[in-house]
């Protein structure tokens, strides 16, 4: 099991160090998986989040300039590590005003995923620095449980709003009650309710076109599909999401699933929630 | 501290409206008296209450130290910016051909253990580099970063005396208007270490070479020893004379100088909390560590032939006292 990456572009950097900020946002604890393309970050503990399930896709050629791995096998090509994501974005923190980074697998008195990184220091001369962030080798045997979630079936599929505002509303919303019903139907608009006391309403949303074998061909456009969910979920959620994405899309299974798929320039994130049992 | 910061506040407005300052205390009403002329013939006067106590007396030669080097302030603030700030401890390691500065911990590394990270200076980053011998020490981080914050302050250069594991190290600047030493203690080889240079010895023989030591994290220890610090020595010196306050900075010179910070007016110590260094055993490293602090020695005075006569009768305080606050009076000095 091998794996050496190295970033030299200072965009790249400053991307990678978002995205893993990002990340600590959701979870403590993380599992990153390198396969010889792509690079996840996948939320480890469905119970413990509550059935919530993260998965974050990010091609590997498109932060790092060299980029090495061999995976557990010839069959198996990925690597699974477990890590605490707030150490990760730490480190990469430190390195905002880097020349080069480089990150490697290593197994000093325990694995480890070590980074160093090349600084420009005050006194103009160049400085190494070097981060050991412990880790943990997933076993194969665990790992039908870092697979990519199936995108469920979707009743509806709506653009989400600018999510800074559906944040600060969510958060005021936060207060009143747990319980938030999420419901949108296929003329653009998406509701956000607290059963009975508060409502809010986002109109003109626009919905993404729809495949033809979607159930949502023969639904009514006015027809709302609702999901209700726990509000500090979604707040969790929107909590990481510091800028605009390119791309925001929200699935509604009524009355099952709250799938949010966002697109950040090339790095996708796809977020669950499952409706309350 | 507390009682005095509020009262220095507003740098800004202290700046545009005050004319001078006069300090002074009237031992009857155990009162300090700091009084603020102010433009248009306002004075604001404050009052502030102090207690008596003893002061203590350290000697620590720093110029005796084998291992020295002076940094800049900016450098030295890059590399703690590196450290989780849920690290105790840091360790110094120096060769004569390097300097690093990495994350100290024993334990071995699991997944909820904080990174480890280590960070190495050339020696030409150094505005001078004395390396006597090899050596690693470990010493408090968080004490590190307070006393960084302050040098930053000063722009001076950090000048760093060491010399082995256990001997205390002394950090300190050496401005116009200031010199300010900060000992810290250093973590010690072997527990059963008898490490006591016959100058570092006061009035008690020392089985431990650090100076003077209080429980330092205010929250979880208190302010005694705990049971996990077997042991201790309480050092006392002779009581000695403090700089008599007519030595008191010149008045003037602290409107000159703009920044309040830059002068420090010479303190009457505060209590000072009688708990008490470990000393033969050592627990745990980290235990340990938590409760080692150090000492603020702040020797003041525009008058240098007064700091020539008596180069050791400083004033010695233990750190981050929080606790000394709260007894007795509101306002301690």
């Amino acid at each position: 099991m091998k794996f050496r990456a190295k970033i030299m572009d200072a965009a790249c950097l400053n991307h990678f160090t978002w995205v893993s900020a990002m990340i600590a946002k959701l979870a403590k604890t993380c599992t990153l998986r390198i396969s010889p393309q792509k690079l996840n970050f996948i939320l480890s503990d469905k119970v413990a989040n509550g059935g919530v399930s993260t998965w974050c896709e990010l091609e590997q050629e498109n932060f790092f300039s060299e980029f090495q791995m061999e995976g557990v096998s010839a069959e198996n090509k990925a690597i699974s590590l477990e890590l605490m994501s707030e150490n990760l974005s730490r480190v990469l923190k430190t390195a905002w005003n880097a020349r080069a980074l480089k990150s490697k697998l290593t197994n000093k008195h325990s694995p480890c995923l070590t980074v160093s990184i090349e600084l420009l220091s005050v006194s103009s001369s160049s400085r190494i620095v070097t981060h050991d962030i412990p880790v943990k080798v997933i076993p194969r045997k665990l790992w039908k449980d870092l697979q990519e979630p199936t995108v469920p079936v979707s009743d509806v599929s709506i653009y989400l709003p600018v999510l800074k505002t559906m944040k600060s509303i969510v958060e005021k919303m936060k207060n009143i009650s747990n319980h938030l019903i999420i419901e949108a139907n296929l003329s653009g608009e998406l509701n956000l309710k607290i059963e009975t006391e508060l409502a809010t309403h986002f109109k003109d949303l626009g919905n993404p076109p729809s495949a033809p074998e979607d159930a949502s061909q023969d639904r009514d456009p006015e027809q709302m599909a609702e999901v209700h969910v726990d509000i500090q979920k979604l707040l969790q959620f929107l909590a990481g999401q510091q800028v605009n994405p390119t791309k925001a899309v929200c699935n509604i299974v009524s009355n099952k699933t709250v799938h949010l798929d966002l697109l950040h320039e090339d790095v996708s994130l796809q977020y669950f929630i499952p409706a309350f049992s | 501290m507390k009682s005095i910061l509020p009262i220095f506040r507003c740098l800004n407005s202290l700046e545009r409206n005050v004319e001078k300052c006069k300090i002074f205390t009237s031992s009857d009403l155990c009162k300090v008296v700091i009084q603020f002329f102010c433009r248009h013939g306002i004075r604001r006067t404050h009052n502030v209450c102090f207690q008596e106590s003893q002061p203590l007396q350290v000697i620590f030669e720093k110029n005796m130290c084998s291992n020295m080097l002076i940094i800049q302030p900016r450098v030295l603030a890059e590399a703690v910016v590196l450290f989780t700030s849920s690290q105790e401890e840091v360790t110094l390691a120096v060769t004569p051909l390097s300097v690093c500065l990495k994350s100290s911990s024993d334990e071995p590394m699991d997944l909820t253990s904080s990174v480890y990270s280590e960070m190495f200076v050339g020696p030409d980053e150094f505005d001078f580099f004395q390396i006597g011998a090899d050596t690693e020490i470990t010493f408090c981080f968080k004490e590190l970063k307070g006393m960084l914050t302050f040098s930053e302050a000063t722009h001076a250069p950090i000048a760093i005396h060491f010399d082995f594991p256990g001997k205390p190290m002394a950090l300190s600047i050496d401005d116009m208007l200031l010199e300010a030493n900060f000992i810290l203690a250093t973590l010690a080889d072997e527990p059963s270490r008898a490490s006591s240079p016959p100058s570092l010895c006061l009035s008690q023989k020392q089985k431990r070479s650090d100076l003077m030591c209080s429980t330092n994290n205010n929250s979880k220890t208190g302010k005694n020893a705990t049971s996990k610090a077997p042991g201790c020595i309480l050092r006392k010196a002779a009581p000695k004379r403090l700089y008599p306050n007519e030595t008191q900075t010149d008045i003037p010179a602290l409107e000159n100088c703009g920044s309040p910070i830059m002068k420090r007016v010479n303190e009457d110590i505060s209590e000072v909390p009688e708990s008490s260094v470990s000393d033969t055993e050592e627990g745990p490293g980290s235990s340990y560590l938590r409760q080692f602090s150090c000492m603020f020695f702040g020797a003041v005075s525009s008058d240098q032939r007064q700091h020539f006569n008596y180069p050791f009768d400083s004033l010695a305080t233990a750190s981050d006292s929080e606790e000394d606050m709260n007894n007795g009076s509101s306002s301690t000095f």
